[in-house]
């Protein structure tokens, strides 16, 4: 009995050790964030109970994922409210709230800021950025591993001529060339930006005119699917009731936008899975 | 009227074909013009669909706004007697904007002809309004001024209703509806506001002698059998239904409706009854040639037709200011 006992303890104790090395250490248990794309890693990321507080935006209808804990403070990126609530990390991005982070810093409190992402390589960099400031966090570096991973299978490697064309139509008949993210993922998914082709770059107009002459495999609408918006009238045109019947429409969701953190690996994934219905109908 | 009058609105009567073959020509891809009109609207070539699909809706509707505009200016200035009255100034566009506003953003699930139609209550609401606000018998002054103060609290509420929108867009479409746009409309907007165009029209010219007659006055135009509620609710149905429909299609687009019954108004030998159809005429041509220009702005952003209106409008007051001052000093 004795001796059964002691086995047991140790068993205990072995997996009370083992336990505790795989829970990463936080760098930091009260964390503050003054930045929407922050708040949402930090609410998808980290534990709650090391979340003290976020911007009000994350508890908009807009941009709440999940229902945001009762304990977490939904700051208006006031300095003054954070003060309270000790933080011992405040994230914040490039820009914005910026006032309030400086005030915070002569105050003493640790701000870290982190790069925003415009860009693949931006946003390795924000993701390495946010492992210094947060520590070894199981879901960021699962997805560091599935976006290096997706980046290192390139579907048209060679095969030029199987390149889809695809062509993003946004908000107010914006759309992406070269410079984006955007496009990144289309030509990483095995796409020919059209727009780049065009030689847009960065942000250009395409009027739905221009979507007819191009005729693109594969039409790109941005976010703005629930909501209606003039903004977004051109893709309730029936001019382009074709496209949709057919299923050649793609939506990229809003987060892309404003946290593409969250969002980047999925849309390669769908890109990807789009491509290759598309080359496997012609 | 003079020949030369005559002469004067034949020009712009053949002026509109022309501007709408010029509005057909008009867009940021090269068309086979001749090719597309002969292959028909079944067509699929891509000439024929930008032809008969996005060119000649968006034209038509620049037509038939233009019209709306005209004629519900020229109705109210008559209406008013006062030559700075338009469709906006007694609320009637921001009446309709700030329906059409409550629908499109809080009651996405309501659409056909509900959209059209609440837009011409929101124009006939705010109408009613100004008529309450400025008492029975109003004269044109109070009326204008009544006008005024409505328009100023339904712009309030437009904002306010965008600024609580949940459209990630709805502020900046404030500017959108405000000064309106004929981009990205097609055939269903055409039908949506077609026949309460065409009912306003209706309307407006049965109350053409009434206007006549309230050109010699109140009294007279009373003694003359116009006395009573039944003309000048006609008038402003009449363009409510107009003006309304319009902005539920296209926002609300300012100047036409000022600006087009004053250069008309002496073509018609100041003829309030005449004055309807010629600025229902000028009005349609001014906006189709504006969209025009529109379409030939090269740019990242659309240029607001609304701005190209105001800009066509406000020298026109420059000039109206000059000559008045001219005429003083004489």
């Amino acid at each position: 009995m004795g001796r059964q006992g002691r086995t047991t303890r140790l068993r205990a104790w072995l997996i009370c050790g083992l336990w505790l090395c795989a829970v990463p250490a936080l760098a930091a248990e009260r964390i503050a964030s003054l930045n929407l794309c922050l708040d949402q890693i930090l609410l998808s990321w980290v534990p709650p109970n090391n979340i003290v507080s976020v911007t009000w935006l994350s508890g908009q209808d807009q941009y709440r994922r999940a229902p945001i804990p009762e304990h977490i403070y939904l700051n208006r990126a006031q300095a003054e409210e954070l003060l309270p609530l000790t933080p011992d990390l405040i994230l914040t991005g490039q820009f914005g709230a910026q006032r309030a982070a400086a005030r915070l810093e002569q105050l003493g409190f640790p701000v870290v800021r982190i790069p925003d992402a415009y860009s693949l390589e931006q946003l390795q960099a924000q993701l390495t950025a946010l492992g210094k400031a947060l520590g070894p966090l199981p879901q960021l570096t699962a997805q560091e591993k599935q976006l290096a991973d997706l980046l290192a299978d390139n579907p048209s490697a060679g095969h030029e001529q199987s390149k889809p064309r695809a062509l993003i139509l946004s908000a107010n008949n914006i759309t992406y060339g070269s410079g984006m993210l955007e496009h990144q993922l289309l030509t990483r998914a095995g796409f020919t930006n059209l727009a780049a082709e065009e030689g847009v770059n960065q942000l250009g107009r395409v009027s739905l005119e221009q979507v007819i002459a191009l005729a693109p495999d594969l039409l790109v609408f941005y976010g703005g699917a629930q909501d209606f918006a003039i903004a977004h009238l051109a893709e309730r045109h029936p001019v382009l009731k074709q496209y949709i019947a057919s299923g050649r429409t793609y939506r990229l969701p809003e987060q892309l936008g404003y946290c593409p953190a969250l969002a980047v690996v999925d849309v390669l994934q769908q890109l990807k899975k789009k491509r290759a219905e598309i080359v496997d109908a012609e | 009227m003079s020949t030369r009058n005559k002469t004067l609105i034949a020009v712009l009567l053949a002026a509109l074909p022309v501007a709408m073959l010029l509005a057909l020509s008009s867009g940021p891809v090269a068309i086979d013009l001749p090719a597309a009109i002969a292959s028909g609207w079944r067509s699929d070539s891509s000439d024929s669909v930008i032809l008969w699909q996005l060119r000649l809706p968006r034209a038509v509707l620049a037509l038939l706004v233009g019209a709306a505009l005209g004629l519900g200016g020229a109705a109210m200035q008559g209406m008013l007697r006062n030559p700075l009255a338009e469709p906006a100034l007694l609320g009637v566009s921001s009446g309709a904007a700030l329906a059409a506003i409550l629908v499109l953003y809080y009651g996405a699930a309501v659409s056909g002809l509900m959209l059209p139609l609440l837009a011409i209550t929101g124009a006939l609401l705010a109408v009613g309004s100004v008529w309450l606000l400025a008492g029975r018998g109003a004269s044109a002054s109070r009326l204008v001024l009544a006008g005024v103060a409505i328009n100023a609290f339904l712009s309030a509420l437009m904002a306010l209703a965008l600024n609580y929108a949940p459209s990630m867009f709805a502020m900046q479409e404030i500017v959108f509806w405000l000064l309106g746009s004929l981009a990205n409309r097609g055939w269903d907007q055409v039908l949506l506001a077609l026949p309460f165009i065409v009912a306003g029209a209706i309307m407006l010219f049965l109350a053409r002698n009434y206007l006549r007659a309230l050109s010699l006055g109140e009294t007279s135009a009373a003694s003359l059998g116009f006395a009573g509620r039944r003309y000048p609710l006609l008038v402003l149905f009449g363009i409510a239904f107009a003006v309304g429909s319009s902005v539920a299609v296209a926002g609300t687009i300012g100047f036409i409706g000022l600006v087009v019954p004053h250069l008309m108004r002496p073509l018609v030998g100041q003829d309030p009854g005449r004055l309807l159809w010629v600025s229902a005429l000028a009005g349609a041509l001014l906006l189709l040639l504006a969209d025009v220009l529109v379409l030939n702005t090269v740019g990242t952003q659309e240029l607001r037709i609304g701005a190209v209106t105001a800009f066509i409008g406000a020298p026109f007051f420059f000039w109206l200011i000059v000559s008045g001052r001219r005429e003083m000093s004489l």
